[in-house]
């Protein structure tokens, strides 16, 4: 994806200007981040220090697009981080009884796939009335179930031919980033060109629109929260090497930095509005503020508060730019 | 029949029933191509019914459509559209963060590489311009369609259904499974998709110039052979515009003649036709004292200097077409709707001076109270009881140190359901479970106070049985006698009739008219209500 592209020329109006901002306000956030953060430490500007905070944000990345694709029709996922812990442990059972590594991979994802596509399901079928509700006890069976499944403790020692290409590198840059950006160009694809991907955002932004013009509404809905699923199942993948280990409780919390990271990128939170380079630039604002708040050996609470008030911020932002372009 | 070409829609003897009520009864109509045929009607009369059958949305219980000499039953918007048959509704239907031509080719993207159902980039593109060419508008395919104006959108709505019928088969073949002729599309092509296009009260959010512009429209789209229906309330529009006029009431053809053959009068005339239902009047208790005052009332761009009072006992009615300002103009006095200009006074006591209002807080202080148009939306807390809907509005006395006395409320709600003679089980009755009627006098019972001074109605019988409806009524004229003064604005001109003792006529946002009851009549009201006083007899 090009984030080059992200940089317009206003069109006239005050939409216009709104539109501006929407796409140009989160990468002139991350730009003045690097700055800031350059100027603050010697330390952050070194290839190895920038490499770091990609392969760091990686996961959140990758769970981020998912939201975004959810978020995009004016719903949420909170169960991604229990679906991670869910795929995780079964990653990691497979293995240990043998699976070739490959195959429990694409067995993972697609078993993140299965809880998605339920996600979709309470929700078009049984009209659960928000997604909110719908996830939220998503949430709680997937983690109870990963702990089940684990008996509690986490399961390591996962093969090496497993660990080596998916937590290493290839040409100097970390495979987990390789990853993300194979993803991610995939999810561009995805949600700017293909029918699919145009039909989500119209029925986030007008769904008696999209279903007057005969959209299959429940369709989109299902195919949207099973690609998030799916997207937690990868992520789990990419944790399961980098930890060597499938612990249940991994992900725990995750769902939250990665609406953040959507929200950060200029998405609405009403739907229909979002981008895929948005969500990136929104996942690296958040990889480079955790990575500068460490290197200037700020506590991890803090960096709790800070985070907080970027995301209130961003939020802030967002109905701002409602407001100017309702106006 | 008319010597020349045959109708492009040839509707004969179609009716529809809703349960026991006949929207349309046998209704006849002819659409010709070049054509801009006019359907006029009050509200109720049939137009919406006739409208959402012709663009597929419902099916007639009777008759039949017979399209270019061969009878159809599209059963479905798509099939319709497959047709060519497109339809500008009063709301545009437009999602606001995709651009113009996805919004034109909404639910029928082109699409290439088969199963990848990649977005066709180039055939959107053309489609769009092709929709947009006749149009004659500066938009922009690329642009977001909330970038645009209202007007600018209205047009957007018009591309896409003029862009009906070629989008639809060709790429969607779920769409030949719809009944539809699959092969209309590949009939000669015509510059447009769609051959019949309906719109629906486009108007009634378009500034002046913008009309023009649309007209202008129009026109050319008629000069390019489609066949148009134009449904308007407002007659001078009619008159601009549209070569035939079909009159419907109570969803029976009055008339169908040729524009240039028919006043204004005739129109208003075969609109409203029916007698004044016979509702007892009573005898008027209005007295000299003015209870509220509104001046020079401005909303921008909505409202524009409205004077109004109301007297002691007195029962005054707002009417007018819809998007004239009636609702508008009750929030406006009531503090619940934004005032650019002009101001509102109310006289909070017997001895007391007339007091300026600035909110719903300064009015309900001063005795002013407000029954909303949408009781479940505006008014209700559905999942709650009786007692605690009529006590949203807390009564005089409920509050002791602080908390809310239970025992006042009760007595309250209890007070209510007799005055208003409400049908519930109990108090405690959640009000989702009640009848229309009833839930509308919960609502009324709030404001059975005696410090309620002036009491503002938006639409008191709306949805309501004919039973509770009289009942309202007596409920009304009981408290006007009691010496409040009632502002009501209604849709149903036999209420405003027989209850109010003046009559004030909005029409786009101004007072044009105020009549006593001796001089109301419903051809008088409408002659003001739709302009057609304007322009005399012509």
């Amino acid at each position: 994806m090009n984030i080059a592209s992200v940089a317009v020329a206003a069109p006239a109006g005050a939409g216009g200007r709104a539109l501006f901002w929407q796409r140009v306000g989160p990468l002139l956030g991350l730009l003045i981040l690097c700055g800031g953060l350059s100027l603050a430490s010697p330390h952050f500007l070194t290839v190895d220090n920038l490499l770091n905070v990609l392969r760091q944000s990686s996961i959140n990345a990758i769970l981020a697009l998912g939201q975004l694709v959810v978020i995009i029709t004016a719903g949420i996922d909170l169960s991604i981080g229990s679906i991670v812990g869910l795929t995780i442990v079964l990653l990691a059972l497979m293995m240990k009884a043998g699976w070739p590594w490959g195959l429990a991979c694409v067995a993972a994802i697609a078993a993140g796939a299965t809880v998605g596509l339920l996600n979709g399901l309470l929700l078009t079928r049984l009209k659960l009335p928000h997604p909110f509700i719908s996830t939220l006890g998503t949430m709680n069976v997937a983690r109870g179930a990963a702990l089940l499944l684990a008996g509690g403790v986490p399961i390591s020692g996962l093969p090496l031919p497993f660990r080596d290409p998916v937590a290493g590198e290839a040409f100097g840059i970390p495979a987990p980033v390789l990853i993300a950006a194979a993803v991610y160009a995939l999810g561009h694809v995805f949600l700017a060109r293909t029918v699919w991907g145009r039909d989500l955002y119209a029925i986030g932004g007008n769904r008696e629109a999209a279903r007057l013009c005969g959209i299959p509404v429940d369709r989109r809905l299902n195919l949207a929260y099973a690609l998030s699923g799916a997207a937690a199942g990868l992520a789990a993948v990419v944790l399961a090497a980098r930890m060597n280990s499938g612990f249940p409780l991994a992900g725990q919390g995750a769902e939250l930095d990665a609406i953040a990271a959507v929200i950060i990128g200029g998405a609405s939170f009403f739907g229909g509005v979002g981008t895929v380079g948005g969500t990136l630039i929104g996942a690296l604002v958040i990889g480079f503020l955790r990575n500068g708040l460490n290197l200037l050996d700020v506590s991890a609470y803090w960096q709790m508060i800070v985070i907080g008030a970027v995301i209130v911020a961003a939020v802030t932002i967002d109905v701002l730019r409602q407001r100017i372009a309702g106006s | 029949m008319s010597p020349g070409p045959p109708p492009l829609l040839h509707v004969r003897g179609v009716s529809k029933r809703f349960g026991g009520h006949h929207a349309l009864c046998r209704v006849d109509l002819d659409l010709f191509r070049a054509e801009v045929h006019a359907l006029a009607g009050e509200n109720g009369a049939g137009k919406s019914t006739l409208m959402a059958i012709l663009s597929g949305a419902l099916r007639p219980d009777e008759g039949e459509l017979v399209w270019d000499g061969r009878p159809v039953s599209p059963g479905s918007v798509r099939a319709a559209q497959a047709l060519g048959i497109g339809m500008v509704h009063q709301e545009p239907q437009l999602v606001p963060s995709l651009t113009v031509e996805e919004n034109i080719a909404l639910g029928r993207l082109p699409e290439r590489l088969g199963p990848l159902r990649m977005v066709a980039r180039g055939r959107l593109r053309e489609e769009a311009a092709r929709a947009l060419e006749p149009l004659g508008a500066p938009i922009g395919p690329s642009q977001r369609v909330s970038e645009l104006r209202l007007a600018d959108r209205q047009l957007v709505t018009i591309a896409r259904a003029l862009s009906v019928g070629r989008l639809a088969p060709e790429v969607n073949p779920g769409a030949r499974a719809l009944g539809a002729d699959a092969t209309s599309w590949l009939r000669p092509q015509t510059p447009l998709g769609a051959r019949l296009i309906i719109l629906d009260e486009p108007t009634s959010s378009l500034a002046a110039a913008e009309v023009e512009r649309l007209f202008d429209v129009l026109r050319r789209l008629r000069a390019q052979g489609a066949a148009l229906v134009y449904i308007s309330h407002r007659l001078e529009e009619l008159r601009a515009l549209a070569d035939r006029v079909t009159v419907l009431r109570d969803g029976r053809v009055v008339t169908t003649s040729p524009m240039a053959q028919v006043t204004g009068d005739d129109l208003v005339r075969a609109m409203s036709g029916r007698d004044v239902a016979a509702l007892d009047a009573g005898a008027s208790a209005a007295g000299e004292d003015v209870l509220l005052e509104a001046r020079g009332l401005t909303q921008r761009g909505r409202l524009h200097g409205i004077d109004l009072t109301v007297r002691r006992g007195e029962v005054v009615g707002l009417a007018g077409l819809m998007g004239a300002g009636r609702s508008r103009t009750l929030r406006a006095v009531f503090g619940a709707a934004p005032r650019d200009g002009g101001d509102v006074r109310v006289r909070p006591a017997e001895d007391a001076e007339l007091r300026p209002v600035r909110s719903v807080a300064e009015a309900m202080a001063a005795g002013v109270g407000f029954v909303p148009e949408d009781r479940r939306q505006q008014a209700l807390v559905l999942t709650a009881s009786v007692q605690e809907n009529v006590g949203l509005v807390t009564p005089p006395g409920s509050l002791r140190r602080g908390l809310l006395v239970r025992r006042v409320l009760r007595a309250a709600a209890a007070r209510a359901v007799e005055a208003l003679r409400i049908k519930t089980r109990g108090l405690e009755t959640p009000v989702r479970v009640l009848s229309g009627g009833n839930q509308q006098k919960v609502v009324l019972g709030r404001w059975l106070g005696p410090h309620v001074r002036v009491l503002l109605l938006d639409e008191p019988t709306r949805g309501v049985d004919v039973g509770a409806k009289a009942e309202i009524h007596r409920h009304l004229r009981e408290l006007a006698g009691r010496g409040l003064g009632l502002l009501v604005a209604s849709s149903e001109l036999p209420e405003l009739l027989a209850l109010c003792d003046r009559i004030y006529v909005l029409r786009q946002g101004r007072v044009v008219g105020e009549l006593t009851r001796e001089q109301a009549s419903p051809v008088e009201v409408l002659r003001l209500a739709t302009g057609a006083a304007d322009r005399g007899a012509a």
